[in-house]
């Protein structure tokens, strides 16, 4: 049941979490997952089969590019960068989930007093 | 003659940056389309054979995506790389191989589900507008493009044809004649739609590969929407717009432009166009040096003209008609009928009066008067052919045995009037006509030797089908 209930919370958070770790750096897809990870100490796994649309709609949108290249181990892989757009929208998103998370936490708090 | 140096640099300026942006934006779309680089096809894993649980899912993946050939392999490749990434780690945490594939397919989900979102976030509105805005842009430069490359090929064709002719008219054998009115116009109408269905051809195939590479879909999910627009557009440009001389020939090559037009959205659009941009240099290349070279050379070698050969009176076959009245119910006085009004481009109006030989009096006389003990007086119409050549005077055709068309003759001061549309008639390229009248004793007799001319079909090929025989 807690999985459910995170899996449902992290839902509409895949772009933000995305964003986010592309503002560091170009990664491609397996990368942003095991970052967002290692990030989160294990308490976020986005859903692979999310992440690659949520990664080709940001391109479609114009929030990221992504380029195929050599990687330092292994095989050519698609790596995505974060555009200027793209970082107009991990701010607008942050700011909505700054709101939503202080409103949220305020209601819940309040229901556990 | 004198030239605007500034308007024709401007001129040419313009179309050349409209065609250069056109064939840009086609060879953007092209790459889409592609299927890419060899890289993008990266092996799935060390040991699969193509019938691997891998290989399974991501056919049933990409199966769902109906993406351009270069977008299906990116997604294949990237999502062959991320499973490959995945197995390894899940190996490397001590899994067998069968588990560690079993679990990284099973956190990507179900692959249709997946191959379906993937699809959604390719195709977005965004790419859509730029897809249809993109695909109409192209479609403007294919058919300038396609109709120099047509202009090209009817100039080689038209050469061929003098030369085959040329050839065939040493040997005794002759092909019809281009020099006559209507040969000319049928084959200068026929190289035309050649022209435009070329050009209708390579704007709608320009159109459905530019707009699904832009708009990231499969060319042949649309295709059909760029077919039926052209069939629209050029169907009604081509079949109802286009008003002028019809016969079958021009008509059949007229019905032919959207046709082809559809058939360039639709047959084989999948197949890559090759080198789009040295195509479009070529075609440039062959309308500004070539195509004027050979217009000049065919300036230099013009016709022989019209022949005009002899007739006399008793070609004109007047007592098919009806017998000439007998003196004694005519007026001393010629009827004369004329015609006025342009046959080719609306009604002719035709009149008969009745002009004095006397030099006592001048101009039309009561003709109403003089014709009062005639019943039934008409205008008939009938068929007729040239005499001599077709600028020569026309006869009345013996094939036909009745009129194809009668007016009363209506009584305006001195003056028998009837209005005629000869314009819109498929089979009276040559008409001729004649007042008649019901004598006292009761049968039709001309009165007159009539007034004729030829007229040509004048209206779209709509107009000609519907067209009364």
């Amino acid at each position: 049941m807690p999985g459910r209930i995170r899996a449902q919370l992290l839902k509409g958070t895949t772009t933000l979490l995305v964003l986010t770790v592309l503002r560091d750096g170009e990664l491609y897809g397996y990368e942003i997952a095991q970052t967002i990870r290692d990030r989160s100490g294990g308490a976020f796994i986005p859903s692979e089969g999310a992440l690659y649309p949520a990664l080709h709609a940001l391109e479609a949108d114009g929030a990221l590019e992504a380029s195929w290249r050599e990687s330092d181990r292994g095989p050519r892989r698609r790596y995505y960068k974060i555009t200027k757009a793209g970082l107009g929208m991990l701010e607008d998103h942050a700011q909505e989930w700054a709101a939503f998370s202080l409103g949220m936490g305020r209601a819940v708090g309040g229901a556990n007093r | 003659m004198t030239v605007d140096w500034l308007y024709a640099t401007l001129w040419l300026a313009g179309w050349g940056a409209f065609l250069i942006a056109a064939v840009a934006l086609v060879r953007r779309g092209e790459r889409r389309l592609s299927p890419g680089p060899r890289d993008f096809r990266a092996p799935i894993s060390p040991d699969s054979g193509g019938s691997d649980p891998i290989s399974a899912y991501l056919d049933r993946m990409t199966g769902e995506l109906a993406l351009p050939a270069a977008d299906v392999a990116e997604v294949r490749a990237e999502l062959a790389d991320h499973l490959n990434d995945s197995i390894a780690s899940l190996e490397a945490e001590g899994m067998d191989r069968e588990t560690a594939v079993r679990e990284a397919l099973g956190r990507l989900g179900p692959p249709a589900e997946l191959g379906r979102q993937l699809r959604a976030a390719h195709q977005s509105t965004r790419r859509l507008l730029a897809g249809a805005g993109g695909g109409v842009f192209a479609a403007g430069g294919g058919f300038v493009l396609g109709s120099l490359g047509g202009m090209a090929l009817a100039i080689v064709i038209a050469t061929l044809f003098a030369a085959v002719a040329a050839i065939l008219g040493r040997i005794g054998v002759s092909l019809p004649d281009l020099n006559s009115r209507e040969n000319g116009y049928a084959a200068i109408s026929l190289l035309s739609s050649f022209i435009v269905a070329a050009g209708a051809a390579i704007a709608t195939r320009y159109a459905v590969r530019t707009s699904a590479g832009l708009s990231r879909r499969a060319p042949r999910t649309v295709a059909l929407f760029w077919a039926a627009a052209a069939v629209v557009a050029f169907g009604w440009w081509a079949i109802f717009s286009q008003r002028g001389l019809q016969s079958w020939p021009i008509v059949a090559g007229e019905f032919c432009i959207p046709l082809v037009a559809a058939a360039g959205a639709l047959v084989r659009i999948e197949r890559p166009m090759p080198h789009v941009g040295r195509w479009a240099l070529a075609v440039v290349l062959v309308s500004v040096i070539v195509l004027p070279l050979l217009l000049f050379a065919g300036t230099t070698t013009s016709g022989s003209g019209l022949q005009v050969e002899p007739w006399s009176p008793s070609d004109f076959n007047l007592d098919t008609v009806a017998p000439a009245a007998p003196a004694a119910w005519l007026p001393p006085d010629d009827i004369v009928e004329s015609g006025v009004g342009d046959a080719q481009a609306g009604p002719a109006e035709i009149d008969a009066q009745l002009i004095s030989q006397s030099s006592a009096t001048s101009g039309p006389l009561p003709i109403a008067a003089v014709l009062a003990n005639w019943r039934d007086l008409r205008f008939e119409a009938w068929h007729s052919y040239p005499i001599g050549h077709n600028s020569g005077p026309v006869g009345i055709d013996t094939n036909y045995r009745t009129p194809f068309t009668v007016q009363p003759a209506v009584v305006e001061g001195d003056t028998l009037k009837a209005e005629f549309h000869f314009e819109r008639l498929r089979d009276a390229r040559s008409w001729w006509v004649v007042l008649t009248g019901i004598a006292p004793d009761g049968n039709r007799y001309r009165l007159g030797d009539g007034t004729g001319d030829q007229t040509d079909f004048n209206g779209s090929a709509w107009d000609w089908l519907t067209a009364p025989q």
